[in-house]
């Protein structure tokens, strides 16, 4: 009985793979080409961005040492990803993060929470992920979205849209919101709509080329089923308003009743993947392009329709010269307007 | 070549013209199985890590639970053999920096023509059987790639081996059942596309043609039926081998688990036929 047992489990040996893999290197050049292939092969704005990557394995290949530390490694491979000049493209290990943030470091900042908060006091309503209150003697609607990461739910906008039933404008203000779900772009965006409408269009690549792209395939939002806001809307940007922000602020901006107040959007128009490397660092890259209604890109960001700065007079008053423009800018487009509900 | 059209003429022979006959005065019982495995899972999915080869290994369970009995088709010498598995699994890569979760269940129908008359106890049965099955690998890294899901009808083709044999007066039954699909459909995003993007319009190209030039899949199961006082056990080992590159995607799931699990061999009857032979079971209902 045991001989036959024991010959019944060499014979299921036969079956056990072996699957030869990348199961950990932590040999710098390994990595550095791992690197470069996984951005060769799936990153998608080399052509837009004019970025000759070859070049750039030509500038960073010899300086890749078998005798760097991990700390070295990672300093240089950071360093090569910045050359995309790429909010979405980051190197993470367990000690660090590469990022390139030049797209609203090297900017003014045209936000200040403290200021901010001479708007909203401390009496504002919190629903999902936004912050909202009536300002300018009830007159404007004012909320705050920081984060398209933070949930907004159907009857959280329900309850927002019926507490400025009153008002004659609404501010959006996506200063500072550095993206997240898409959903709720297109959640939030859907109730200022009153037909469905072409939005843009996405590709993905197919490839390994950096031209290897699907062809743009459109993309339309549809009018909520919910309470919809006609009256005039401004949307508040600044040069923090990123990827999925980017996104929110290219369907507003389509939209008659609406006016983009404030500096020209982060951008981040590439919607990122992930991979990694043999010595198990992963690696974030931008990798299918979201294009506007004209087929153009908007990674570099997006002008506003009325560009104002906060000014060093204003600041030092403690008042916010975009939200102030903006409720001017509402009050008096206030009179063709109309909201419409549903439900 | 003797060998090999012995081995299409195995395969064919589900084919012959197949007669019904009456047959109610025998009871056909049904020989089922509750199995658990433990074993371990390598992964590759160059969606959820383009451009490289990293292996994602760890650990796996399943449970799997199977059915046969002879049915009417060709004189009774065909049999019906229903599995259904459900499996997840714990991995991570070589690194140790992330992790990839995996769940399967699936479903197979198969029916084997069986040549019993071959050499004492044992039985060959060839035949084909289908499968649906669907899944899914999480990794807990990644951004817009986080999920590859897996969803595949396959139609396969099947062979088993029983033996029947003693030791030491002991009554033991041996089982090989090797099964490998060799057409279906299978559901797979393209390489790069988020699967956001498939509530939008115009997403032609998940649903592909399976076979052998973009898919290779391969179970072998082994068993060993052990009748201990008043019940039996069933030890085994099955290898389970899924291969895909389909849409710029390379895949592969591979598992080897030990199982054990209980056998009983049990009729199951109702209705008329119920009634008709109440007598001869003392039912605690009717």
């Amino acid at each position: 009985m045991k001989t036959l047992i024991y010959q019944l489990f060499l014979f299921c040996l036969l079956f056990v793979s072996c699957e030869k893999g990348a199961d950990y290197h932590s040999s710098p050049r390994e990595n550095f080409e791992a690197l470069w292939r996984i951005m060769d092969e799936n990153y998608c704005f080399f052509e837009y961005k004019q970025v000759d990557w070859d070049e750039v394995y030509a500038r960073y290949s010899p300086l890749v040492k078998d005798t760097m530390n991990q700390y070295e490694l990672f300093d240089l491979l950071g360093d090569m990803l910045a050359e995309v000049k790429d909010g979405h493209t980051n190197l993470i290990s367990s000690f660090d993060m590469s990022r390139y943030w030049a797209w609203y470091e090297d900017y003014p900042a045209n936000f200040y929470k403290e200021i901010q908060d001479n708007y909203l006091g401390t009496d504002y309503k919190i629903a999902g992920g936004m912050k909202y209150k009536k300002v300018a003697d009830n007159q404007i609607g004012y909320i705050y979205y920081g984060s398209f990461s933070s949930g907004i739910g159907e009857k959280n906008l329900n309850y927002i849209f019926t507490h400025f039933e009153a008002c004659k404008g609404l501010i959006i203000d996506v200063r500072d919101n550095g993206g997240g779900a898409l959903i709720y772009s297109d959640r939030i965006a859907s109730r200022f709509l009153e037909e469905k409408i072409l939005t843009g269009y996405t590709q993905y690549k197919k490839g390994n080329g950096h031209t290897d792209f699907t062809e743009p395939n459109p993309v339309y939002l549809s009018p909520s089923e919910y309470i919809r806001w006609m009256k005039p809307v401004a949307v508040l940007t600044n040069r923090h308003s990123y990827s999925a922000t980017n996104d929110f602020v290219n369907v507003m901006r389509l939209l008659p009743q609406v006016t983009i107040i404030g500096d020209r959007t982060g951008g981040g128009s590439g919607l990122p993947f992930s991979s990694e490397l043999p010595n198990g660092w992963s690696v974030r890259f931008s990798a299918c392009p979201m294009l506007d209604v004209n087929k153009e890109h908007t990674e570099f960001g997006i002008d506003p329709d009325l560009k104002v700065s906060m000014t060093d007079e204003d600041i030092q008053k403690g008042v916010d010269t975009i939200i102030e423009t903006a409720i001017e800018w509402l009050l008096s487009k206030a009179d063709s307007t109309k909201t419409k509900s549903f439900l | 070549m003797r060998v090999v059209i012995g081995v299409v003429l195995l395969f064919l022979s589900i084919g012959l013209s197949l007669h019904a006959q009456s047959d109610e005065e025998k009871y056909r019982s049904i020989n089922g199985s509750t199995s658990i495995g433990i074993g371990r899972y390598n992964l590759r999915d160059t969606y959820l890590s383009p451009s490289t080869d990293v292996n994602y290994t760890g650990w796996m369970i399943r449970v799997l639970n199977e059915r046969m009995k002879v049915v009417k088709l060709a004189d009774y010498n065909v049999s019906r053999q229903q599995y259904v598995n459900v499996e997840f699994g714990s991995t991570q890569n070589g690194a140790g920096t992330a992790s990839e979760f995996a769940g399967f269940a699936d479903y197979s129908l198969g029916y084997h023509y069986r040549f019993t008359s071959l050499l004492p106890g044992l039985k060959l049965l060839t035949g084909a059987s289908t499968r649906l099955s669907g899944g899914f690998i999480y990794n807990t890294r990644n951004s817009n790639n986080p999920v590859s899901g897996k969803l595949d009808w396959d139609l396969n083709l099947s062979a088993m081996a029983i033996y029947n044999f003693r030791i030491n007066k002991l009554p033991l039954t041996l089982r090989y059942q090797a099964e490998i699909p060799f057409m279906g459909i299978l559901f797979s995003v393209h390489k790069g596309e988020p699967y956001y993007f498939l509530t939008q319009e115009g997403n032609d190209g998940v649903l592909q043609f399976s076979s052998f030039h973009n898919k290779f899949a391969m179970k072998n199961y082994f068993s060993l039926d052990i009748p201990i006082s008043n019940f039996t056990l069933r030890i085994g080992y099955l290898n389970s081998i899924y291969r895909t590159d389909v849409n710029g995607i390379q895949t592969h799931i591979l598992s080897n688990s030990f199982m054990i699990g209980w056998v009983k061999e049990f009729v199951t009857f109702g209705g008329k036929r119920l009634k008709n032979h109440a007598r001869q079971f003392q039912s605690a209902y009717y």
